[in-house]
């Protein structure tokens, strides 16, 4: 009992750090830096979804962009159609992603490897479509148009200006916390420990009595809404629409997850900041051999693909589980 | 009744495309284990190098016989540098469990989707590429009514049938198939009977290779040539595989025309945009109420 409460200290206390050098860095820097960091914020989420269901329970998915779609869409629908404010729109994104989630579970739950991953990817395909086929709820090819809105009026009277990309920072930031704390904490109980379990062994998970297709879903579920959670606030800066949540958006959150560390809160974040920044990184460093547009264009591509075979190969515990490799050995 | 024959023939060849698309798929699940995600990008590669030899005169017998080695060194290279060093691996905790011993070659292959399609961006700057066809893409005039039929359709429909007799006897009939089955089966017992599971497990991959850019050449006359093109042929590919029974050969070309008919009907019935919906709905369908598949033997898939 007392470990318990002092992994939740400690998690608290991460918690609080993280949030104030977020909090720091916005106010440092560029508006353009400042859209692309509360971007990685959402990656953030997104991976931690991932984090939950292939890095703790061993259950693949290469759709987790639909259901950031599901979330986008059901937060677009609440602003548009009901006149929600955008707190509302985003529980109620959670919410309909939590129940994607379980439909999405019980179907998921009797596959495995392959064949799930197979699966979820038609889903990533199939689930954007519906916006084109029912233009007139969705909006077609265009989608539907949201924003974070205007800084509060409390807001701007504490901090003086605060313009938009700053401000899509700053209302990213407490749900980007809340994920973090909520993640490490369930990573440390014991449904975590039941997680891992599934994921090591499933025949003496069940002989223990553990039931294991419930355990599926129950992750399924939790990591659902962790996705709908990034997508609306992913949609939420201008456009819900299918080009916003295209397949390769589920490839390249897996892709941070994999390089950052597939088991590691850590690994998340340094995944989701790699991915949003290595085309400015890549960009920057080729500025001085001056490749040709075309190349340029799928150098971004190309290196975090690479990244991603070598990462596979070479070290699967991505760069995170690196860095607590050292730790443990000094 | 003319619009019913037009989308059963249309459907009949698109479902020979999506029978190799899936046999390719098939023969690295029962070589080596694996589920191939970069299949169709190796295609979309090995067809870019045809259509490039094309542009510079070469004949079409030419292109296509270089875009099917070159399929072949793709796929045994794919299985040198990546899925090789991944299958010997064992150390590392995160490959430790079986749910994640199958799930980590599909993020490789993932990967090596990306490297190709980058690549291919990169060197054919992702212009949109029309192929020619070797045969005559007209309908077929027979008692001189158009028939909704062409000779390329033929053309195709043969190169399958060749395709599945060829593979389905070198893994019946030939000792070398035998020794493919029994290292996917068991690779501790082939290897402990003298069998050389590197060399088969490499050899599966070549030959799917092959496959799979045989997919890539005779789909591309239909469809422009650029470096996502193919995708979907992958997707339709692996629920075919998956409907006929990931096992099983058969099965894959079964599945595969039977897509080829859903996604017609659809097209022509419905409205193009369902398709990716019908094609998720065949999916869940099969694997809730038969998850080995058609023609899939039981034990392939542990629940």
């Amino acid at each position: 009992m007392s470990k318990a409460s002092s992994y939740g200290r400690k998690n608290l206390v991460i918690s609080i750090l993280f949030t104030a050098l977020v909090f720091f860095l916005s106010i440092k820097l560029d508006p353009y830096n400042q859209g692309q960091l509360s971007v990685a914020l959402m990656f953030f989420i997104g991976i931690l979804s991932i984090v939950l269901l292939t890095g703790a329970s061993g259950q693949i998915s290469l759709g987790q962009g639909a259901l950031m779609a599901v979330g986008g869409f059901a937060a677009a629908l609440g602003i548009l159609n009901l006149g929600l404010s955008i707190w509302l729109a985003i529980a109620l994104a959670v919410f309909a992603a939590l129940l994607a989630g379980l439909l999405l579970g019980i179907a998921a739950a009797r596959l495995s490897g392959p064949y799930l991953a197979g699966t979820t990817l038609v889903i990533a395909l199939a689930i954007p479509s519906l916006a084109t086929r029912f233009e007139s709820v969705f909006g077609g090819d265009v989608g539907l148009t949201i924003d974070f809105g205007n800084p509060p009026a409390w807001l701007t009277s504490l901090m003086g200006e605060v313009g938009y990309e700053q401000w899509q920072l700053l209302a990213t930031l407490p749900f980007a916390t809340l994920a973090l704390f909520f993640t490490s904490n369930i990573l440390s109980s014991r449904t975590g420990r039941s997680w891992r379990a599934l994921r090591d062994n499933e025949v003496a998970a069940s002989l223990a009595g553990m039931k294991i297709s419930e355990t599926k879903i129950f992750v399924f579920v939790i990591s659902s809404g962790f996705a709908g959670l990034a997508g609306v606030l992913y949609g939420l800066r201008g456009i819900v629409g299918p080009s916003v949540y295209p397949i390769s958006l589920s490839l390249l959150l897996l892709t941070g997850a994999v390089l950052g560390g597939i088991r590691s809160i850590l690994g998340a974040l340094i995944g989701a900041l790699l991915v949003v920044f290595l085309p400015d990184l890549v960009e920057w460093a080729s500025a001085s051999f001056s490749p040709s547009e075309q190349i340029a264009n799928y150098l971004p591509a190309m290196i975090s693909s690479l990244l991603l075979i070598l990462t596979v190969v070479l070290n699967p515990g991505g760069i995170a589980h690196g860095l607590h490799h050292k730790k443990r050995h000094h | 009744m003319d619009i019913f024959l037009s989308a059963i023939f249309a459907g009949t060849s698109r479902g020979a495309i999506y029978a190799l698309a899936a046999l390719g798929l098939v023969l690295v699940w029962r070589g080596a284990g694996v589920v191939n995600f970069a299949q169709m990008g190796q295609a979309m590669f090995s067809t870019y190098i045809a259509s490039t030899l094309i542009a510079q005169n070469y004949s079409y017998w030419i292109a296509f016989v270089v875009a099917l080695i070159s399929g072949g060194v793709l796929g045994g290279l794919v299985d040198l540098l990546v899925m090789r060093p991944l299958s010997r691996k064992r150390s590392s905790s995160v490959l430790d469990s079986p749910a994640m011993r199958s799930t980590v070659p599909v993020i490789a292959s993932l990967g090596i989707l990306g490297v190709l399609q980058a690549a291919a961006g990169m060197i054919w700057a992702a212009e949109e590429r029309g192929f020619p066809t070797p045969v005559n893409s007209l309908g077929l005039v027979i008692n001189g009514k158009i028939m909704p039929f062409t000779a390329f359709d033929l053309f195709v429909m043969g190169i399958v049938f060749v395709t599945l007799v060829a593979t389905t006897y070198f893994f019946k009939g030939t000792g070398m198939g035998l020794a493919m089955r029994a290292s996917a089966l068991n690779p501790e017992v082939a290897r402990l009977s003298g069998i050389r599971i590197g060399f088969v497990r490499t050899l599966s991959w070549v030959i799917s290779g092959v496959a799979s850019s045989l997919a890539g050449l005779l789909v591309t006359p239909s469809a422009n040539l650029s470096p996502y093109t193919l995708d979907l042929i992958l997707i339709i590919g692996f629920t075919a595989a998956v409907v006929g029974g990931l096992d099983s050969l058969l099965g894959s070309v079964i599945g595969g025309f039977a897509l080829g008919l859903l996604v017609s009907f659809v097209n022509v019935y419905d409205a193009p945009e369902d398709i990716f919906l019908a094609i998720l709905i065949v999916l869940l369908t099969v694997l809730v109420i038969r998850p080995q598949g058609i023609l899939g033997s039981k034990e392939v898939r542990r629940v």
